[in-house]
Order: structure tokens, then sequence, then C-alpha cells
């Protein structure tokens, strides 16, 4: 299920925050989105999963356009995403979070759905709720109410939330800010495993270049709003352009 | 001179720091290390006078400031940027900007703040809830830069900043320091913090568990003692 | 064209009033967050001191006005500043619920002190007229609309040139930020409610001349005031301003249109609310914005366990069998309290569950009702089918209210739906579309089951049926998706979840309850009419429950005991929104919406077994986990540290 994006331009009112931005993230490899600040990498996450609406271009989902649809149809399609400004339901638990993770995926966009919930969905949602938060080792602060907890933990249930609805592709916007050096470490493991074992997608935005480097397979980078390079971490780290506009000493 | 005193503190219920005692000395850099839910927004919201601690002192200059609400220490010249959203959403960013230098002139206040972050220039008249996550963060820490405050607590600001952004801060942090005004800096670059810091706290489940040179806790021990625990959970 | 230049002058001089009021409205607004539904009430508190010194005590009216426009002004503001610090936090139907408390009791205590006929306000203005552009205008409307162009025009200057203006913009979205900035939250909002409360006694003192003295129409100023800031979109001042003129003419140019059709009689005073309804319709949602809107509350503990509820219930039900054997003749009463078991439980739904506020929940029983009779009378079904099918009725009624559910939420939810209230009430009602031209129409009682002690027990199994139904869907997957909805729909959105369905489905249940419950009402009372559901009645509902809100699940059986039971062992009035019972119900109210917010400030995410200690420290008690993390730890760290060291060390 292959994210592809083509010319996704985004206009509010006179700036234009993505210009023509073309690129595409396949299933089983995990792909990197960096570029500046006010690059465009969140306002083309929103335009993915239909929070915008793109002045120009197309996203397509394996081969059938989604541009239009709302967001709910295209999560129904298998695509997943976390915010930067993470949106948690404060008031429920993190066992409650996670867990609605993939209870809206399966309550859809039907009444019925919406009001029961069969055995055989409540098993599944139990599994997938006890594997998101084993994997983000997160099941000690199972009974703590959202809205209480740290910032690095709050990007960790926010991770479980998304894994547990068992997307075939994810949009993760900066996972990994506000967890700290180990918790970020632990991040990058279980991104590649999760890559590894259920052969989905990810689009990875992320300013922290040592994780970038480390687990993505490919990259694209943005500058004000245009696609400005592409290719290997080796590749990006090697080029000047790049350096110039967003790595600075890092790349050294 | 900044000093808390055995601090004890936390939401209702729960005492998140306990028994804390944190020296910022006057032309210093301070830096705050601790793993995540380790206590550090809690130490430093006790320190703006956001949360009122339980037990203990906290001096500024000399003079007891224990429970003084937030507004008082901020003439006082303690300036504050939180952690996430320090930025008032439904303002532009002049506005913001104006706010930030409390009845100082707003157009220094602009003047400085772009200066300091030239892209917050093309964007003064947007709200700042449309700015992107970096250029939100740039706004808050541009309180810092619009008003000449003796003592800043800084909360992972460099959080959502592209490397080259980061270079730029910790340069500018460097001058703020060199300018004679205090810092306290909690931050996820630790060896970063460490480079520019003259003192190191290390912050472990809510009590202060190093406090020294941060040459004293390089490599291993910081390895061992930071990181080796794991203190998420 | 010259026969409507009267209309317009008399529109201009009440719309420039209105739009003082609404400005008062939109400011105290825009800096607390709080939308003070008592604002009407605040002008009318100002027009009736100044009834009491001037006529009452017998004081020269310079007197009378110091007092009602210099003094008490303050003295509101102090209450509300109060109020707003103790909200702060709060969910936005325990926002709306307090200042609806204090609505209460200011109406009621007026009300009830000096009575529901209208006095005359004594004129303190000249009363001559002059004549303008060929129209002949009193003096004394001159100068009011002149009065309030300046006032409001004064304001905007300073707010829009002092440095106040943006701090109280700023205050509302972050208090904590502001006082960072070295601004003290406090005396800023302090300042808002004092121009607030100044605005609303001035407008009110200006507008009792023009209306009358009558606590209800005077209270009602700000309906009015919604409808101007409803054209500001809630936050532009000189639009609001706008908008409290375009509304007044628009009243006044109505009343010239439809004098003589008794259908479109109610029209003039329901033209605030049709330009609300409008705005919230046409206008993005983008552009609303409900300001300092903040997270709901958390679910609160339930305060039996399982098994202990469940042995209450069943006693519950036990006495509820028994309750006819030991009221006498008060059985009607406990009847009537059975359909408001019903009716506080729909509404339950809504507000508890789902964490929307509905303002047009008598609205809904009234078209239940009326279908009722039209169904059972007219079409001759039977009557249990009559029944359900007036539920069924009233679900697109429901359904009609949440199209700007959808898009709206909070504030301009409880809004629209206010207004929704008000049109039914003040044009469907009296067209006889819903009652027929002499307003009531019979409605029957099932066949053989029409005694009052037979029919007690149908209502008793309705009732509880209907509380298992509420319960049901708390527990459900629907009641679980509401709670994380109240959070965040956009996140659930993305999740897969088609929030608009959610949405709509929760109002047509809750909807269906209230038709049948509407149903039962007219059943019970043997006829339907729209007099005991007005917009008024549903703001009483909303203060009752929320009252009662300490019953957890419970709190539709306590509501309807409160409302229908408790006033008949009273004064011997027939139900609660009558006498001083409103005042006790706003006092309530608004405890209870202090309380929980200061309980949900303060809220332990611990339970008690902790006393002190650190949380983090607690948590990493588990020793296996913590030693299998501990392990991995060790294992990742120090090419975790190399990374991010290696890293920066490059910057030099
Ligand atoms: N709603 C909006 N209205 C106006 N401009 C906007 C809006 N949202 C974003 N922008 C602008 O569009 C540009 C791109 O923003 P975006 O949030 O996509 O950046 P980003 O690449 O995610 O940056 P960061 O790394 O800082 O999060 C920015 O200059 C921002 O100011
Ligand atoms: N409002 C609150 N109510 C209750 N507990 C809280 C609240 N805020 C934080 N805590 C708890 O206090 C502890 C310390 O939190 P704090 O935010 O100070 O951590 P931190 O060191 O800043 O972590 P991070 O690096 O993730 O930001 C955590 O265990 C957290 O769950
Ligand atoms: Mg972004
Ligand atoms: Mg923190």
């Amino acid at each position: 299920m292959t994210l592809r994006v083509d010319g996704l331009t985004v206009r509010f009112g006179g700036n234009t925050a993505v210009d023509g931005a073309t690129f595409e993230a396949p299933l089983g490899r995990v792909t990197g989105l960096i570029g500046p600040n006010g690059a465009g990498k969140t306002t083309t996450f929103n335009a993915c999963s239909g929070l915008l609406r793109p002045s120009a271009g197309q996203i397509r989902l394996s081969g059938k356009d989604v541009t239009a649809m709302v967001p709910s149809a295209r999560a129904q399609r298998g695509l997943g995403r976390t915010f930067q400004r993470m949106e948690l339901f404060d008031s429920l638990t993190v066992e409650q979070n996670v867990a609605i993770g993939r209870e809206a995926r399966l309550a859809r966009s039907r009444p019925l759905k919406q009001l029961w919930c069969p055995p055989a969905e409540r098993t599944e949602v139990r599994e997938a709720t006890e594997e998101a938060l084993e994997l983000c080792e997160i099941g000690a602060l199972r009974r703590e109410t959202a809205g209480s907890l740290s910032t690095g933990q709050r990007r960790l249930v926010d991770l479980a939330r998304v894994l547990a609805g068992g997307f075939t592709m994810l949009l993760l916007d900066e996972p990994s800010s506000g967890l700290d050096t180990a918790e970020t470490k632990r991040f990058g493991e279980i991104v590649i495993r999760v890559v590894a074992e259920r052969g989905c997608g990810v689009l990875l935005v992320e300013h922290d270049m040592a994780l970038v480097m480390s687990v993505c397979e490919y990259l694209y980078v943005l500058d004000f709003g245009e696609l400005i390079f592409e290719g290997t971490p080796e590749q990006v780290r090697a080029s000047d352009v790049v350096r110039a506009a967003y790595l600075g000493s890092e790349a050294a | 001179m900044f000093e808390l005193d055995s601090i004890t503190a936390g939401y209702s219920g729960s005492v998140v720091l306990r028994d804390v005692s944190l020296w910022v000395p006057p032309r210093s850099v301070v830096a705050l290390l601790g793993a995540n839910g380790a206590g550090k927004t809690t130490l430093l919201r006790v320190a703006s006078g956001l949360l009122k601690p339980s037990a203990g002192r906290m001096r500024l200059d000399g003079v007891d400031v224990t429970g003084k609400p937030p507004h008082v220490l901020a003439r006082h010249g303690v300036c504050h940027v939180p952690e996430g959203r320090g930025v008032f959403p439904h303002l532009t960013v002049r506005d913001n900007l104006t706010i930030q230098a409390t009845g100082g002139s707003a157009a220094e206040a602009v003047e400085r703040a772009v200066s300091a972050f030239p892209i917050l220039g093309e964007k003064l008249n947007q709200q700042a809830g449309a700015l992107s996550g970096g250029q939100q963060q740039m706004l808050a820490l541009a309180h810092a830069y619009v008003i000449d405050p003796s003592h800043v607590l800084l909360d992972e600001v460099s959080m959502g900043l592209a490397p080259v952004v980061v270079d730029e801060i910790f340069e500018s942090l460097a001058k703020l320091a060199a300018s004679g005004c205090a810092l306290l800096l909690v931050e996820q670059y630790i060896s970063r913090a460490l480079e520019l810091a003259d003192y190191a706290y290390l912050i472990t489940r809510g009590g202060i568990e190093f406090a020294g040179e941060p040459g004293e806790l390089d490599g291993d021990q910081l390895t061992a003692k930071y990181l080796g625990t794991p203190l998420r959970s | 064209m010259t026969d409507l230049l009267p209309f317009l002058v008399i529109g201009l001089t009440t719309g420039s009033v209105y739009g003082l009021a609404a400005m008062g409205l939109v400011l105290t607004y825009k800096t607390s967050g709080i939308f003070n539904f008592a604002h009407g009430a605040i002008a009318a508190l100002a027009a009736y001191a100044f009834y009491e010194v001037k006529v009452v005590r017998g004081l020269p009216w310079p007197v009378a006005l110091l007092v009602a426009v210099v003094v008490l002004p303050p003295l509101v503001a102090m209450l509300m500043e109060r109020v707003t610090r103790a909200l702060a936090g709060a969910t936005t139907t325990m926002k709306i619920v307090a200042t609806i408390g204090i609505q209460l009791i200011i109406t009621g205590a007026l009300l009830a002190h000096y009575g529901a006929a209208g006095l005359t306000f004594p004129a303190f203005l000249p009363a001559d007229t002059i004549e303008l552009f060929g129209v002949y205008v009193g003096i004394d409307q001159l100068v009011s609309a002149c009065v309030a162009a300046l006032g409001a025009l004064g304001f905007f200057v300073f707010f829009t040139f002092s440095p106040l203006g943006v701090r109280m913009r700023a205050v509302v979205d972050d208090p904590d930020l502001l006082s960072l900035a070295g601004t003290s939250p406090f005396a800023v909002r302090s300042w808002a409610w004092l121009i607030g409360s100044h605005f609303a006694a001035i407008s009110g003192v200006l507008l009792a001349p023009l209306i009358g003295l009558d606590a209800l129409l005077l209270t009602l100023l700000v309906v009015q005031a919604y409808g101007a800031a409803a054209v500001g979109l809630f936050a532009s001042l000189p639009m609001t301003y706008a908008g409290g003129l375009l509304i007044g003419v628009l009243a006044a140019l109505a009343t010239n249109v439809v004098s003589g059709s008794v259908v479109l009689s109610g029209l003039p005073p329901a033209m605030p609310f049709l330009v609300l309804f409008a705005v919230l319709l046409l206008a993005g949602k983008r552009r609303l914005v409900d300001i300092g809107a903040t997270r709901p509350t958390p679910p609160q503990p339930p305060l039996l366990g399982p098994r202990t509820a469940r042995i209450v219930a069943l006693v519950v039900i036990g006495i509820g069998i028994a309750v006819p054997f030991l009221v006498g003749a008060k059985l009607p009463v406990y009847a009537n309290a059975l359909v408001f078991v019903l009716i506080f439980s729909s509404l339950q739904l809504l507000v508890r569950t789902s964490g929307q506020v509905s303002l047009a929940h008598a609205g809904l029983v009234a078209v239940g009702a009326a279908t009722f009779s039209h169904l059972a009378v007219g079409a001759g079904l039977p009557w249990l089918v009559a029944v359900l099918l007036a539920g069924a009725v009233a679900v697109p009624v429901g359904a009609l209210v949440a199209i700007p559910a959808i898009r709206l939420s909070g504030l301009f939810l409880a809004l629209a739906t206010f207004g929704f209230g008000l049109l039914l009430e003040n044009v469907v009602y009296r067209t006889g579309l819903l009652f027929g031209a002499s307003g009531s129409l019979p409605a029957p009682r099932p066949d053989g089951l029409g005694g009052d002690l037979p029919f007690y027990y149908v209502l008793l199994g309705f009732a509880v049926a209907g509380v298992l139904l509420v319960a049901a869907v708390g527990r459900s997957r629907l009641g679980r998706l509401l709670r994380a909805m109240a959070d965040s729909p956009t996140s659930l959105a993305t999740l897969g979840l088609g929030v608009n369905v959610t949405r709509v489905t929760v109002f047509g249940i809750s909807a269906f309850l209230a038709g049948v419950a509407g149903a039962l009402y007219a059943s019970q009372g043997h006829s339907a009419t729209g007099t005991p559901f007005t917009s008024f009645t549903s703001l009483t509902w909303l203060t009752v429950l929320v009252l009662c809100g300490a019953a957890r699940s419970a709190a539709p059986l306590a509501a309807a005991i409160v409302f229908a039971v408790l006033p008949a062992y009273g004064g011997g009035e027939a139900d609660g929104s009558s006498g001083w019972m409103p005042v006790l119900f706003g006092v309530g109210a608004l405890l209870v919406a202090l309380h929980e917010s200061s309980a949900r400030r303060g809220r332990s995410h611990v339970s008690a077994e902790w006393p002190t200690g650190s949380r983090a420290a607690e948590r990493i008690g588990s020793p296996g986990r913590a030693a299998a993390r501990e392990r991995v730890a060790h294992r990742d760290v120090d090419s975790a540290v190399r990374v991010r060291v290696g890293a920066a060390g490059g910057a030099r």
C-alpha cells in the first residue's frame, strides 16, 4: 500500500507552505522527510491524512486517488498518523487511549458498529492494546490518566495508540522530540521492528539526525515547501545543498 | 543568585520533587539533566512560581520569594520559557512579542526578536497557532531576548528545531550567558548542554542524584548514573 | 420607504443599546473564556436597583442612577471574577451551567420578590420629541442611543490602543503564560469584568424605559446580545455593535411587516435567534473558535462497586413499586416524576456521556407530546405504537439540532440549541402546527391501563427501561468513543472513526428518549400543550441535572426527585420552575460547578496507597520488569550516548 504524493501544493492565503512536492513511501521501508522549520512537513502530513485540502496535487494510496476523501476514510484504508503536538485523549487512561486506537478503526462510520462491539472484536482490541503497550514499554503506566504524564511519556502513548490501530502506512511527526536519549534509541528499534514484522511502511519527520540516519533507508529533503534533494542517508549527508539549508554542523 | 532550598513539590496527591536543593549562581549556566518523568519540568515550574512548593524556600538575590506568583518573579527578572506550548495561539506574532516585552516598547521587542529569529519578521501578523512547530518554539524562546532577564529558565527549547537552528540557539545562549545572565537549562542534547554549563545537576525520580561540575559527570559516570538505570516507566 | 423610516429609527435606538450590551458580553467572553448567560440578568438587576431606589425609597433619580450604574457593577464584577478564577480549567459544560445558575438566581429572586407582572419604570429622561429626518424621535430614545454609541466607541478605542487590550486577549489563551510574562492575569480579568458589568448595567437602565420593568424580558436582553455577538463571530467588537444595530432594525421592521399576522407574530422576538442560528450555520468552523475550551472532566469513578450498585438499583425499583401504597393522593406527582426520570436520562446521555450541551431539550419533549396526540387521537393509532412513533419523529428533529453539533462544539452548540429552542417556542408553538389552534390537544392513556395506579406502573416500566438504555450506551463502545471524542475529535478521525456519525447517533438516541418522554407526559396529563416546555425550562433542567451530578448514573433519578417531587412537598408548587425554586437550583448548580472544577484542578492521579514519595519511583516497583528493562538499557545506552555525543561534538 504505497503512499504516493504527486505535485502537492498547499497555500495559506498568500504564502505557499508546500510547493509541488512529489515523493513516495512504499511498504517495508522507513522513508524520511526532513527539512528546516517551516519547510512544510507537518502541512504535508495534514494534506496526506486529510485534515487539509491541498490547493493542487494528488495523494494516492496503493494507486487509488484519496485526495478528496475525509480523514476517517483514509484511515480505514490503512493510513495512520501521530501529531507533532500530541493529541491524546487526556481524560482517559493510557490503556484506554491505546485501545481506542484499534476501536476507532473497527467502529468506522457505521452507527451499529459504533454502538456495539462484538466479542471477537473485543478480543482483537485487547490483544492489539497489550501488544502496543508491550512494544512501547509503557505497560506500567496503563492506569495513569494521559493528561498527567510528562512530555516524553506522552510521546510513547501517542506512538502506542497508532501502533494498536494496525495501520499499514504510518506517518510519524517528530515522534522522538521530548524523549530522552535511551528512549530515542529504543524508539528507533521499535520502528525498525514494526516495519520488519508487520511489513508496513513508515514516513518519518524528525529533527534528530542521529535517529534519522540510523533508521531511514531513503530520505526526502524539503525546503520552503519544495523538494530540494532525495537519496540515501549517505548521499544526503554528503550533499552540500542539504548541509547549507538544514544540517549545519550535524553533517560533519 | 537564585537559590532553591529543600524544595518538596508535586501535584495534589502525588509528590514529584523531594527535598531538592539547587543553586544558580550569578552569570553561570546550570544544566539540569534527568530521564523522562524525572521532574525537570516540575522543578522549573516551581522556580518560576507556577507551582507552589509544599515545603522549602526560594531566594532570589537574597530576597525570599517563596510562594510569590509568577508575574512578580517575572518582574524581578526571572524568565521561564516553558516546555511545549509557550505561545498565545490566538494572538498574532506581534502581539505575542508585545506581551513578552511587559510594558517595554513593542517596536523594540519586535526588533530584538527578529534579529534573533529572522523568520519571525515575515510572520508578524500571522496567528501564532498557525506557525510551524519550530517557529512557535522560536517565538517562545524570543521571550529571553526581548527583555533583559537576570535568570532564564529554559525547558527543552531545542525540541522540534532543525539542527542548524539548534546550532544557532546554542551559540546565542552562550552569548546570553556571557552578557551576564544566569541560565538554568533543561535539554535533550545532553552533551551540548554540558559543554555550555558551569554546573550540572542530575535529577532522578524527583531527587538530586548528582551536583557538580560537568567534567565530573562525563563519560562512564554519566552513562552509569543517568542512563544505565532505566528511569522511564 | 418613508413609512419604514420610523421603524428604522426605533430599530437603531434600541439596536444601539443591544450593541452596547453585546460588547460587554463579548469582552467578558474573550477575556475569561466564560460566556456569561447571566449578562441580561445583570442588566435586569441594575434596572430593578434603579426602581428600588427611585420608586420604593423615593430618592431622586440621580441617586438611583448612581446606585445602578456606579455602585452595583463593581460588586457584580468582583463576584464574576471570583467565579472565573474558580472555574479555571473547568469544562465548557460547567462554565455554561455556572452562569446559567447565576442567571436563575438573579432572575428567580427578582421574580419572587417583585412579582412576575411588569412594573412601570419611572421615566427619568425628558420625554419630549424632536424631529429628525422627518421623523419624530423621543429625546430619551435619542439620549439612550447616543450614550450607548459613545460608550461603544470609547471602549473600542481603548481596547484597540491600550496595552491592556492585547493582554485581555492573551489572558484567556493561557493565564499561566501571561503571568510568566510579568502581567497578573487576575488584574486583567478584573478590568474586563468591571467594564462588562458596567455595560450590562447601563444597557439595563436604558432599556427598561423602552420595554418596561419585567425581569424575564430584561433577562432575555442577553438573547439580543447573543445575536449581535454572533454577527461579530464572538470576537470582533465593532461587528458586534453593528450586529446590535442590525438586530434592532430587523426586529423593528419585522414588527411592521408581521403586524396583523397571528402566525408570524412570534417572529420579531425570535429575530436575534434567526440571526444567531444563521451565523452559526453559515460561518466556517475555523472562524468560530471556542475560547478557553478545555478538556472535559475525566470519567468519575463510580460511587459503588458493580454488585452493590445492582443491589441498590433493585432496592430502588422495589421502592418504585411500593410508592403508590405509601403516598396516597400524591400519586400523580410521582407518576410525573417517572416521566422526568426519562427526560433527565436522555439529557444525561448528551451532557454527561458525550459532553455536549443541549438547551433545546424542552422543545424535543414538546415535539414528542404533540406528535403523540396527533397520532393517537388524530390518526387513531394504538397507544404504544403512537408513543414509540413520537420518539421516532423526535429523532429527525434532534438530527436537525445536531447539524450544528456536527460542525460546532461546546459553547456554540449550546447557543445554537438554545436558539433552536426559542425558535420552536416563539414561532412553531404559536402556529398551531404542533398544538393546534387552541394550543392544547387531547392525549389518551392506554386501553385498560388508564387508571392512575396501572398507568403509574406503565410509566415505571418506561423509566426503568430508559435508565437501563442510557447506562448500556455509556458502557458500550459508543460511550468509550464519546469520551475520547470530547478530548480530541481530530485524532479520532485520523484513527478511522466517522465522528459525525457518532455525534448524530448520540443525538438521535437522546432525542428518541425525549420524544417518548413527551408522549408519556402528555398521556399522564391527558393533554398536550407547549406551556411547560419553554427554553427557560431547558435551562432549568440542565442546571438540575448538573446539580445532581454527584449521583453519577443515578443523577436522572435524583434530578427527577428534586425537580418534580420536592416542590410538591414544599410550597405546593406544581413543579420546579416557579417561586423561589429556580433560585435554589441556581445556587446549587453554581456551587456544584465551582466545586467540580476545583476538585478537577486538584485531582489526584494517584491512589491513596502512596501518600508520599515520587510516583516515578513507585512505578518502577515491579522488579521483574525493571530488571528486564535494565538489561536492554545497558546494552543500548553506550551506543546511544555516543550517537548523540558524537553528533553534538561536531559542533565545535
Ligand atoms: N494554518 C496556517 N495558516 C497560515 N500559515 C500556515 C498555517 N499552517 C502552517 N503555515 C505556514 O506554513 C509553513 C509550513 O509549516 P509546517 O507546519 O508544515 O512546517 P514544518 O515543516 O512542519 O516545520 P517544523 O519542523 O517547525 O514543525 C510555515 O511557514 C507556517 O508558518
Ligand atoms: N499535572 C500533573 N498532575 C499529576 N502528575 C503530573 C502532572 N504533571 C507531571 N506529573 C508527573 O510528575 C512526574 C514528573 O513530570 P515532569 O513533567 O516534571 O517530568 P520531566 O522530567 O519534565 O519529563 P520529560 O523529560 O518527559 O519532560 C511524572 O511522573 C508525571 O507523570
Ligand atoms: Mg512540523
Ligand atoms: Mg519536561
